[in-house]
């Protein structure tokens, strides 16, 4: 008898990415010794650059300094991937979930991942699709729609998935986003005829997209806000 | 149910060491061979003991399961490693994954083929894919790691049991 699997959505607002990754590594040790069920971070960053544990610093085609003028920050992590942009109007999740507990491994979590961004795509009657060319990722055609990075230790899942609702794409102007330099970047407002709703009604059909793949049978949703959370 | 475990101790008893061995779960993508001769950890890492040194690495379910390893974080030599703590990571499909070492000991070399040919952990992760070898500082706890049939057994289970 398959045991009921809940999972537990925070929504977070717009949140530092710093704060973030902070917050993320404590749910992480949590998860792993079993003291909290699998969670879901779903928030937004303001103008944040990141790169990966391959620190391809390469792609990012402004001085750091330049950044600051822009009102953005730059950080390195230990997440898989090539180098991103996060601000507002993009969607984030971020899963600290078991894939021990549901037998996944990287790339069927990773399809996963992509999957969720696909399907809310065709909520929006917009038609997204992943893998393409082994490039981990989801586009419309040509165009980069949403991104995937990951990290996982110990089978514990940390870092996510972004999708671009309606950001500010110039941001990606300053980088080769993903290390993938003659492709574009676009957004769901730039690919869809309907009007969209608010960001946080499009931000829980996303969580709702990712629980009914990952085979959730009950979503906790809880508000919260990152400064209570620091004590 | 019945004809997996037929074929599984067939097998075993024709000591199928470096064959693929077909899984029959519905789940498993592909064949995953396993090795006799090796000790193998819960986290998928493979263990090879001759004489002072071990020969560290991960398992062919495990490289199946992570896709196209692009890149591979290794230690220095020197270091040491702790049982069931990382030592290095991988790259695969945007995802960094930590490897684990299942057992406490002294780095004595590293696999540096590996940061030009990253996929060798893919083409041959029990032999040109090994990550590090290492001077154990406590032999026993080899004892404590899987053999080849109860790794086998435990692989089925963790595909074919979600």
């Amino acid at each position: 008898m398959r045991i009921p699997r809940n999972l537990e959505v925070w929504r977070l607002g717009t949140v530092n990415y710093l704060k973030a990754l902070k917050l993320q590594e404590k749910l992480a040790s949590d998860r792993k010794i079993n003291k909290i069920t699998d969670t879901l971070l779903s928030l937004q960053h303001p103008p944040t650059y990141t790169l990966g544990k391959r620190r391809t610093d390469y792609n990012l085609l402004v001085p750091e300094s330049e950044l600051k003028n822009m009102g953005a920050e730059l950080h390195y992590t230990q997440r898989g991937g090539d180098i991103t942009f996060h601000g507002p109007h993009q969607a984030i999740l971020y899963p600290i979930i078991s894939l021990r507990d549901i037998g996944l491994g990287a790339r069927k979590y990773v399809e996963n991942l992509e999957s969720t961004m696909i399907e809310l795509s065709s909520l929006y009657g917009v038609k997204a699709h992943g893998q393409r060319k082994c490039e981990t990722g989801v586009w419309v055609g040509d165009r980069k729609i949403g991104a995937i990075g990951v990290r996982i230790s110990t089978g514990i899942t940390s870092h996510g998935l972004a999708f671009n609702i309606d950001p500010d794409l110039t941001f990606f102007k300053h980088i080769v986003p993903c290390g993938i330099a003659d492709k574009d970047v676009t957004s769901l407002r730039r690919e869809t005829d309907l009007v969209l709703p608010d960001d946080e009604v499009i931000q829980e059909q996303l969580v709702s997209c990712f629980a009914r793949l990952f085979g959730y049978n009950d979503i906790i949703w809880k508000d919260k806000n990152v400064i209570e959370i620091d004590d | 149910m019945a004809l997996r475990i037929w074929a599984s101790s067939t097998a075993n008893a024709l000591r199928l060491s470096s064959a693929t061995r077909p899984h029959f779960s519905p789940l498993s993508r592909c064949f995953s061979s396993v090795l006799d001769g090796l000790k193998y950890a819960h986290s998928h890492e493979w263990v090879k003991h001759e004489g002072h040194v071990a020969t560290i690495g991960i398992t062919d379910h495990a490289q199946d399961h992570l896709g196209e390893v692009v890149f591979v974080e290794l230690p220095d030599i020197g270091g040491s490693v702790t049982k069931g703590t990382g030592f290095g990571a991988v790259e695969s499909v945007k995802a960094t994954s930590d490897v684990n070492s299942p057992i406490c000991g002294e780095i004595v070399e590293v696999n540096t083929n590996l940061k030009e040919t990253p996929g060798l952990i893919n083409s041959s992760p029990y032999e040109k894919g090994w990550m590090i070898k290492v001077k154990p500082s406590n032999p026993s706890e080899l004892e404590a790691l899987m053999g080849p049939k109860e790794y086998t057994k435990f692989c089925e289970e963790e595909d074919g049991g979600h």
